[in-house]
């Protein structure tokens, strides 16, 4: 079997433009992978048919941009027209779609070729995929660990070279902690930035749609064809969409950077800090200016978060009734049966702990003391971050403040899942784009990584930083054996 | 008995007249083939997105003006989180923190004069679906589901039967005549709820709400009913509960439906999937602007053109004759000829045809000609009888419908030759009148009018005669 895809995205367009190759000898080569990492449990459902189908049509078209013919893959709370999309549930186990979500419309455009759909937690709840209703996908590194959540699948599938580009949705944290403890590119984009119809909504004023690859340049690569105004989407903004590449390479002298004093806190493994500081000395040597800096509120993000995510989760689900789509209970005696039963059968523990706190946190006057209160901190933090961002370029620190643990580990604690993400949540309170670049692993083999912050629609300037930071470290980031140092 | 006070206050749901949905583009129109007019959007189904219809928005404000409301500039809309069957998301986008218009009022004539029913709230929601029972299944049609409304809540500030009905006539006409919703309870563009209320004390008495009435009439027959009933119940010694009631218009009675439970608790909460609008005042002053004349601007001007009350009336019933009339204001012709027109011969021809008045041949130049015509003389109405189906049917001008029915237009010069001749011919009856014999003045006036042919106008003719005579 070949191993086209092993080269990067140019070199394929290249061979695809020259006719050295065809898109079926990509797609073959995807899923010959995808049976070999069958183990991983990246994927919930894979589209064969339809994948070779379309590459057998794109033979005839000529190779007009960078991604086609490139096998993508989504997670699988993305829309999919004719796909199967379950969100991970037992809710959606056997819901196919009748429309497409804009994003996917956009990648058919640019011919792309949508391979399947990866594991994730069950609607994105949780951040280590263990919630899913398909089982938890493995960490590449070490099939003990947890890959991270809630797009699991989605980095899963690009860490273990089994697909080049996926895309993933991010919460609070959702694409970036799973991209750094797999040791892959994971961007969350400002929110505004990528349309979110077609995502299943788990907290609507948070969610965003972001790229994962096993590169910065391939990242900005996917970035640009999904970004843009959606007129189906009114929290889309109408901001102009630039090339994301177009600062990839330039030096990164004189930029001026910030480090949160939190983010540098005992909450962070001292293995983990030290790698940072080994980052921000490079950057110092480099021509850069670092600051510690402290961020008002940004301690408070958690609480916040789970105030406004299970919130909003409590009312994002209630469409799940058994009336029109998804799973329906049997027999029901009336109505209310109905709604029970199915709600009680189709959705898993974790999901249900967040409805029934999210109902809690909405109730009569709760909605004030919780919710309303939450909303305003978030204005709070929102400022603080524009504060830093009069005088600073980006922020950086770690995204994680653990690599990833055992598979079986703190299951048992619910409130632990949400400090995995105490540092990539404020970026999501905040709308900011926040992005992980792989630096390198701890004693353990397992992949470290660091979070880049923009100001809001800075995204390219992201990608500098973190292009320059992947060049000079120069890691070896495929977790195969034997392609392994 | 009768030391028992009545309060009423009302919530009406409006559909608003737009072509498309609130928040998708399915089309609305009532009376299609159930869920024929629906999409993924108003079937709620997972990931998408709620669009906003800008002609929402501004026909709630015009709504909200029309209804003296102060207006939110800047407003949000809020989830109602409720599990329904009809109700496709399971929670509904409303406006509950910041309705488009508050503080509004609406003048009522009531037998003391006028009274001013005082606005709480206009605000904008969706529609839920319709659920038909049929045996032992419910069926849903969803080409109602996100339907625009507007949702019009009062203060308790009416105070019987007919002060309910006074204003819900008012606020119908002042929504018809804004061309903010057509209003036809019938098909439940428009729907009333009533919360009833009886009291000895300056104290509210327990809410009852009566809803699903199907008419402005039986509002009134909903709240006399509920006003003895309550009044019954308390005389009896017994303490009403807050209930929600159902009003049967087969035995004109309200059954009970549900008591209420410790408040519904909704889950209100601000719609993140859609931004905050603003409302510029440049914006406010334009669609103000642009609001059709209202039905009481209307009567003030037609009393002041000498239309009659009678007429009145029926021209604002009738919204399209009042639209018509009001195309020809700047045109200086004569309103009480026109409207008489209008109402008279055309409406009769029209009835008669089953036809509107954009597919006669009656343009607005031909109108204009005609109702001059009557005015000057030039024709009389026993003229215009005769060529009206000319008039409506052919595509031809006055003067060549009055050629083809070989009616000339008479000169004065000509009509006083003739009443000369007539008088010259005619002297034993000219003295008969200078005797004091009024029938003289008929026969003469026969003679006149037989050999014009009836093209003359009998007032001219009279004036002149007489003229004529008493020199």
């Amino acid at each position: 079997m070949s191993n086209y895809l092993d080269l990067s995205i140019q070199e394929i367009n290249k061979l695809l433009k020259e006719k050295q190759i065809k898109p079926i000898d990509l797609v073959n080569e995807c899923f010959d992978r995808i049976e070999k990492n069958k183990d991983l449990n990246a994927f919930i459902t894979l589209d064969k048919e339809n994948a070779i189908k379309k590459a057998i049509e794109l033979e005839g078209k000529e190779v007009d941009n960078p991604l086609f013919g490139i096998p993508i893959a989504l997670k699988d709370n993305i829309i999919t027209k004719d796909l199967r999309t379950t969100c991970a549930s037992r809710m959606l186990e056997n819901f196919i779609p009748i429309y497409n979500a804009t994003v996917v419309k956009k990648l058919i455009e640019k011919n792309m070729i949508i391979i399947g759909k990866c594991n994730m937690d069950e609607f994105a709840m949780g951040s280590t995929s263990r919630t899913s209703y398909f089982g938890a996908p493995l960490n590449p590194w070490n099939k003990e660990r947890v890959s991270g959540g809630s797009s699991g699948g989605s980095v899963v599938a690009v860490a273990s070279r089994q697909i080049p580009l996926t895309l993933g949705s991010d919460t609070g944290g959702s694409i970036r902690q799973p991209s750094s403890y797999c040791g892959v590119v994971g961007m969350k984009p400002t929110y505004g930035r990528v349309s979110r119809y077609g995502l299943v909504p788990y907290a609507s004023s948070l969610d965003q749609i972001g790229p994962v690859s096993r590169n910065v340049y391939e990242n900005a690569l996917l970035l640009n064809i999904i970004a843009g105004k959606d007129e189906l989407d009114l929290t889309s903004s109408r901001k102009e969409v630039e090339d994301y590449t177009r600062l990839i390479g330039e030096d990164i002298k004189g930029m001026k950077i910030a480090v949160p004093n939190y983010f540098m806190s005992d909450i962070v493994d001292k293995e983990i800090k030290d790698k940072v500081n080994e980052i921000i000395e490079l950057l110092k040597e480099k021509g850069a200016t670092i600051d510690y800096i402290d961020i008002d509120f940004i301690e408070n993000a958690v609480t916040i978060y789970q105030i406004i995510v299970m919130a909003e989760a409590s009312s994002n689900l209630a469409r799940f009734d058994g009336i029109r789509y998804g799973y329906s209970c049997e027999n029901p005696k009336d109505m209310e049966d109905l709604y029970k039963r199915t709600r009680q059968e189709g959705f898993g523990t974790e999901v249900k702990r967040r409805i029934m706190v999210g109902s809690y946190l909405l109730s009569g006057e709760n909605a004030n003391v919780y919710y309303n209160k939450a909303l305003q901190i978030r204005d709070d933090l929102k400022k603080s971050f524009e504060k830093a961002f009069e005088k600073y370029d980006l922020i950086i620190g770690p995204n994680a403040t653990t690599v990833a643990y055992g598979i079986n580990a703190k299951l048992d604690d619910p409130r632990q899942t949400f400090f995995d993400d105490a540092l990539v949540m404020p970026t999501n309170m905040a709308g900011l784009p926040g992005m992980n670049v792989p630096i390198g692993f701890n004693n353990e083999n397992m992949p470290i990584g660091l979070q880049i912050i923009g100001n809001s629609f800075e995204e390219a300037k992201m990608y500098k930083l973190a292009a320059f930071i992947e060049k000079e470290l120069n890691l070896n980031l495929d977790p195969r054996g034997e392609n392994n140092g | 008995m009768d030391s028992y006070k009545t309060t009423v206050g009302i919530e009406v749901h409006a559909e608003l007249k737009t072509k498309s949905k609130i928040f998708s583009s399915s089309a609305n129109n009532y009376g299609k083939m159930a869920n024929t007019c629906t999409n993924v959007i108003d079937l709620g189904y997972p990931g998408v997105l709620p669009t906003l219809n800008e002609e929402v928005i501004k026909l709630a404000l015009r709504a909200a003006l029309v209804l003296n409301c102060k207006i939110n500039k800047t407003m949000h809309f809020d989830r109602k989180n409720y599990f329904y069957p009809d109700n496709p998301k399971n929670y509904q986008i409303t406006q509950n923190r910041t309705p488009i218009g508050v503080d509004g009022y609406v003048e009522i004539d009531t037998n003391n004069g006028k009274k001013k029913i005082r606005i709480h709230d206009i605000h904008i929601e969706e529609d839920t679906c319709k659920s038909v029972h049929s045996s032992n299944k419910s069926l849903l049609d969803f080409n109602r589901a996100g339907v625009p409304l507007v949702e019009i809540v009062t203060e308790a500030d009416m105070s019987s039967a007919e002060e309910a009905m006074a204003y819900l006539e008012k606020l119908r006409e002042l929504l018809l005549y804004a061309d903010v919703s057509d209003c036809k309870i019938e098909e439940g563009s428009m729907r009333c709820d009533c919360n009833v209320s009886v009291s000895k004390t300056e104290k509210y008495g327990t809410k009852i709400e009566v809803k699903n009435i199907g008419s402005i009439s039986n509002v009134g027959v909903a709240i006399n009913y509920e006003h003895d009933r309550q009044i019954a119940l308390l005389e009896k010694g017994e303490t009403l509960k807050e209930e929600t009631r159902r009003f049967d218009d087969k035995t004109n009675s309200t059954v009970l439906m549900r008591v209420k439970e410790t408040g519904n608790d909704y889950r209100y909460f601000p719609e993140p999937d859609i931004p905050y609008v603003t409302l510029t005042d440049e914006y406010v002053k334009e669609v103000e602007e642009n609001i059709p004349m209202t039905a009481d601007k209307r009567k003030e001007f037609y009393l002041a053109s000498g239309i009659s009350e009678i007429n009145i009336k029926k021209i604002i019933q009738n919204r399209t004759v009042s639209d018509y009339l009001n195309k020809f204001i700047d045109k200086k012709i004569n309103l009480v000829i026109a409207s008489n027109l209008l109402l008279g011969d055309i409406a009769a021809y029209l009835n008669k045809y089953e036809m509107t008045l954009e597919n006669t041949k009656l343009t607005d130049d031909k109108f204009v000609e005609v109702v001059n015509a009557l005015d000057s003389g030039k024709i009389n109405s026993k003229i215009f009888k005769e060529i009206l189906e000319d008039v409506m049917e052919q595509d031809l001008s006055l003067d060549k419908i009055l050629d083809n029915h070989g009616v000339k237009e008479m000169s004065k010069d000509e009509l006083l030759d003739i009443i000369k001749n007539i008088l010259d011919n005619n002297e034993q009856s000219v003295n008969d009148y200078k005797n004091g014999n009024d029938r003289a003045i008929k026969f003469l006036m026969g003679q006149i009018m037989k050999e014009t042919k009836g093209n003359a106008n009998p007032t001219l003719v009279t004036e002149e005669l007489t003229k004529m005579l008493e020199k």
